[in-house]
């Protein structure tokens, strides 16, 4: 497994208050600059093509969304044919509709960069979020262990610290969500 | 006839099951009845419709099914742990210890039972990105 967003906290340094932490009423913070929150827009609207077109092309995924429609029976092809009938089109309407839900709340302007989200609203952020690295880091070809070293000739250099940014939104996500799982 | 009971689900939704009578395997649209552990706020109430066997129709006992997790090089260890948490109501020694064995042994088993139950699970684990599959479990 990654943990890749180790590499951003190097050079962010972890914040005793993340950018995602959970509200007082249920609510959760989302604390981005708008600049980052066009970014992520972009990048969902880019992956929501990137889905869309995968859908009419065929009913198999391209090599870069493979790890969103993974198999299911590893050793028995028939069984996942069926599957994957039956099933691949609700995998992509879910992740459709997260898109949707996410990119809706990162439109929304709040007045001091702090968006409140519903425990929905960062439930499909995070899967979306997830789902933008899993997508950024087929195409990367990242391997198990490996560490970015930023070099400055390296072409793909920016999709590495996106990678990595991706990374760390995803993990503070997460961290603000399990200490909701924790107190119920 | 169906009949509606009323259930805690979490994240209703309409999944095309296979249901298994006299050995015949067909697919049928129901609301899976499956109860899921869930955050509070995830829970909703609502009706649900479950397949009741009629009496002319037996049922056939599979040998159970497990659901495996595998290790990827993508997703964050918190992140996997997490999910297993969310999905499964597991606490966070029994999650953090599956997301271990996925990391060092390269797989774990996540959940086990019918097969409708692992494919939903299944889906489930792919709705949050995680490469799960299912097969017989080979123990039993």
């Amino acid at each position: 497994m990654g943990n890749h967003a180790k590499g951003l906290e190097l050079v962010v340094g972890r914040r005793e208050r993340g950018p995602i932490r959970a509200g007082r009423d249920g609510t959760y913070l989302l604390c981005i600059d708008s600049e980052n929150r066009r970014a992520l827009l972009q990048l969902l609207g880019e992956l929501r093509d990137t889905l869309l077109e995968d859908s009419q092309v065929s009913d198999t995924s391209t090599d870069k969304l493979r790890r969103l429609f993974p198999t299911a029976y590893h050793d028995d092809p028939e069984s996942d044919i069926e599957y994957q009938r039956l099933m691949r089109g609700e995998l992509m309407a879910s992740r459709l509709d997260s898109i949707s839900v996410a990119g809706a709340a990162l439109e929304r302007t709040p007045d001091d960069d702090t968006l409140i989200l519903t425990p929905h609203e960062l439930d499909v952020f995070t899967r979306s979020i997830n789902n933008l690295r899993l997508v950024l880091g087929t195409m990367l070809d990242v391997q198990e262990g490996e560490d970015f070293e930023e070099e400055n000739d390296d072409p793909a250099r920016h999709h590495y610290h996106l990678y990595s940014y991706l990374g760390w939104l995803l993990d503070w996500a997460v961290t603000a969500q399990t200490g909701v799982l924790q107190a119920d | 006839m169906p009949r509606c009971q009323t259930t805690a689900v979490n994240e209703p939704s309409l999944i095309r099951c296979r249901i298994r009578h006299n050995g015949v395997v067909a697919n049928r649209q129901i609301i899976c009845a499956t109860r899921y552990p869930a955050t509070s706020a995830d829970t909703d109430v609502r009706p649900v419709v479950v397949d009741e066997p009629g009496i002319s129709e037996t049922s056939v006992t599979d040998r159970p099914w497990i659901v495996l997790v595998w290790n990827d090089p993508i997703n964050l260890m918190s992140y996997v742990t997490f999910v297993f948490q969310k999905l499964f109501g597991y606490n966070l020694e029994k999650a953090t210890g599956l997301m271990l064995d996925v990391h060092h042994k390269g797989r774990a088993v996540v959940s086990s039972g019918p097969r409708e139950r692992a494919e939903f699970d299944v889906y489930r684990l792919h709705e949050h990105g995680l490469w799960a599959t299912m097969q017989k479990d080979s123990s039993s």
